[in-house]
């Protein structure tokens, strides 16, 4: 039976496989239909150094190929997940990857100081879509400096490997995780979901924003790790429209060295253990004894 | 909690807007509570999301829905066919709590389409509830036929039939005349929790059934929040926390 595992950031995987982040909660509620250790890594619910209560309902609006969320980084704050959910992931001996944001750098900073290197935590994954309020609200994600000078900042706190999320809503992908590998980023998350607004014509409503997700993203996340892949020479996490194992095949090929899935958990709560499946079935079928045929 | 295979037993239409659908399923679901809902993956690809629906009847393997066409969702729903298969994930969320103690006299309330979310609480509650059942107009009392042995106080908008006006007023009409503690239970829109709320002391035990747009149902996107007195955390999960929540609790 061919072998998923995968080398990441100095560990072993079980296989390439994660969720993507906000998508599977703290990680318990899904125990009731699966166990999460089937996955190579859990990804976390973005967290930040003080909790945050997040958006006003409604904050999901369906659209004809995907959906918008806005749910406003609601988290319960870093303290609190490592006291109540950590434990989980221990029992479950399950690489975690901490995705983590701020307002402002030094929340960033702050936050990644605050994690302590351990086995477990395979990398500090930052969301860099958020908006600097320093800067006027502009993400941090959108100019090539003021990327390099963040992760430069939270890599010299933390001896755990750092990833670098990328917004796609930028003229030149490449620049941004070229600054990000620059300042020593172990690694990047291609991409996150799109930013876009939602119309609602009953209520002319035209004020609802949220980040677009769902199978329409595949084609712009595999350009997005397609082109980084060419010019940066860290890992490349792919995520964005992820639907099934076919999908996988099609990031790998591209250029991830690992895949996280999210929306399509909604619409099916199996979709990752059939894509887990779904790929050895289809390594088994083609001959390849190693996921490390088929990636790059 | 399972994603059950579906099939499309009948789909039939009470009165003009709403209907009922039995599914017979892969499996039969054991244990659940009144209250409890499925998240159904409707069969028409133009729709992304599924759409959750409390349990409106549930014995072994067949499951009911009793629905309203309130958008895309539910009209395409409305043209499954007997035969038609889908997925249905349940049962979700933390339903009623219908062990209360006998000093309590159960008060079920219900608004409209309401009722599909308190049918099962009606039959499986052990002592006999006083219904409050309001809606717009008469027609909409066919929806209330299956449990019209058990007591029951109508209201209609309208006043086609019943009291003349909406069921809180109906309901505190009553409220006074109650020598023993009640214990209510509600399912309706928003508008009937906040009368229903002001028109009651704290000292009264009141669970209420929420809905909110959802994507998974799971607790695993926080998409369907209501917002509650708890400082520390406010927004809940509809999905997770509810659907069934302390109308003293939430923020209405």
């Amino acid at each position: 039976m061919a072998d998923l595992a995968v080398g990441l950031l100095g560990k072993v995987l079980k296989n390439p496989v994660m969720n993507a982040s906000g998508t599977m909660g703290y990680g318990v509620e899904i125990e009731p239909l699966w166990g999460i250790e089937k996955m190579g890594a859990y990804v976390t619910k973005g967290l930040s150094l003080k909790p945050h209560h997040g958006n006003p309902p409604p904050r999901v609006f369906e659209e004809k190929c995907g959906m918008i969320n806005s749910i406003g980084l609601h988290n319960i704050g870093i303290e609190a997940f490592f006291n109540v959910y950590m434990p989980f992931f221990k029992k479950k001996d399950l690489p975690v990857i901490i995705n983590f944001f701020g307002f402002s750098e030094d929340e960033y900073v702050e936050c990644a100081r605050y994690i302590k290197p351990h086995r477990l935590i395979l990398a500090l994954e930052a969301n860099l879509s958020c908006p600097n309020i320093k800067a006027g609200g502009i993400s941090f994600g959108k100019e090539p400096e003021s990327v390099y000078r963040l992760i430069k900042k939270i890599k010299s706190v933390t001896e755990t490997p750092v990833i670098a999320k990328l917004t796609p809503e930028v003229t030149d992908i490449v620049s941004i995780a070229i600054a990000a590998y620059e300042a020593g980023a172990d690694g990047l998350t291609l991409i996150n979901t799109v930013p876009a607004i939602h119309v609602d014509i009953e209520n002319r409503n035209i004020s609802i924003r949220g980040g677009l997700s769902g199978p329409l993203l595949k084609p712009i996340a595999l350009k997005a790790i397609r082109d980084c892949s060419e010019k940066v020479p860290i890992p490349i996490i792919g995520v964005g429209g992820i639907m099934d194992w076919e999908d996988c095949v099609a990031f790998f090929m591209a250029g991830a060295r690992a895949v996280q899935v999210g929306t399509a958990t909604f619409l099916d709560p199996y979709a990752i253990p059939k894509i887990i499946d779904g790929l050895r079935n289809y390594m088994d079928k083609k001959g390849y004894s190693s996921i490390n045929n088929i990636i790059g | 909690m399972n994603d059950f295979e579906a099939e499309v037993i009948r789909n039939e239409q009470i009165i003009k807007d709403f209907f009922i659908i039995e599914f017979s399923l892969s499996k039969p679901i054991e244990a659940f509570e009144p209250g409890q809902f499925v998240m159904i993956k409707i069969p028409d690809q133009r729709v992304f999301l599924r759409r959750p629906f409390s349990i409106y009847d549930l014995h072994g393997d067949s499951l009911s829905i009793l629905y309203k066409i309130k958008g895309e969702g539910t009209r395409l729903l409305s043209k499954a066919w007997k035969g038609v298969k889908t997925q249905i994930l349940g049962p979700l969320g933390r339903g009623f709590n219908i062990n209360i103690p006998d000093i309590f006299k159960p008060v079920v309330i219900a608004g409209g389409i309401g009722i599909a979310g308190v049918s099962l609480l009606i039959k499986k509650l052990k002592n006999i509830p006083d219904i409050f059942y309001g809606c717009t107009e008469e027609m909409e009392l066919r929806l209330i036929d299956h449990i019209k042995s058990k007591p029951v106080f109508f209201a209609t908008m309208d006043g086609s039939y019943g009291f003349k006006g909406d069921v809180i007023t109906l309901f505190e009409r009553h409220f006074q005349g109650y020598n023993s503690p009640i214990y209510v239970f509600a399912c309706g829109p928003l508008a009937m929790y906040k009368s229903l709320k002001e028109k009651i002391p704290e000292s009264i035990h009141c669970e209420v059934l929420l809905e909110e747009r959802m994507a998974c149902g799971l607790g695993l996107c926080f998409g369907c929040v209501k917002k509650t007195i708890d400082e520390k955390e406010p927004y809940k999960r509809v999905c997770k926390e509810g659907p069934v929540f302390d109308i003293w609790q939430i923020l209405l």
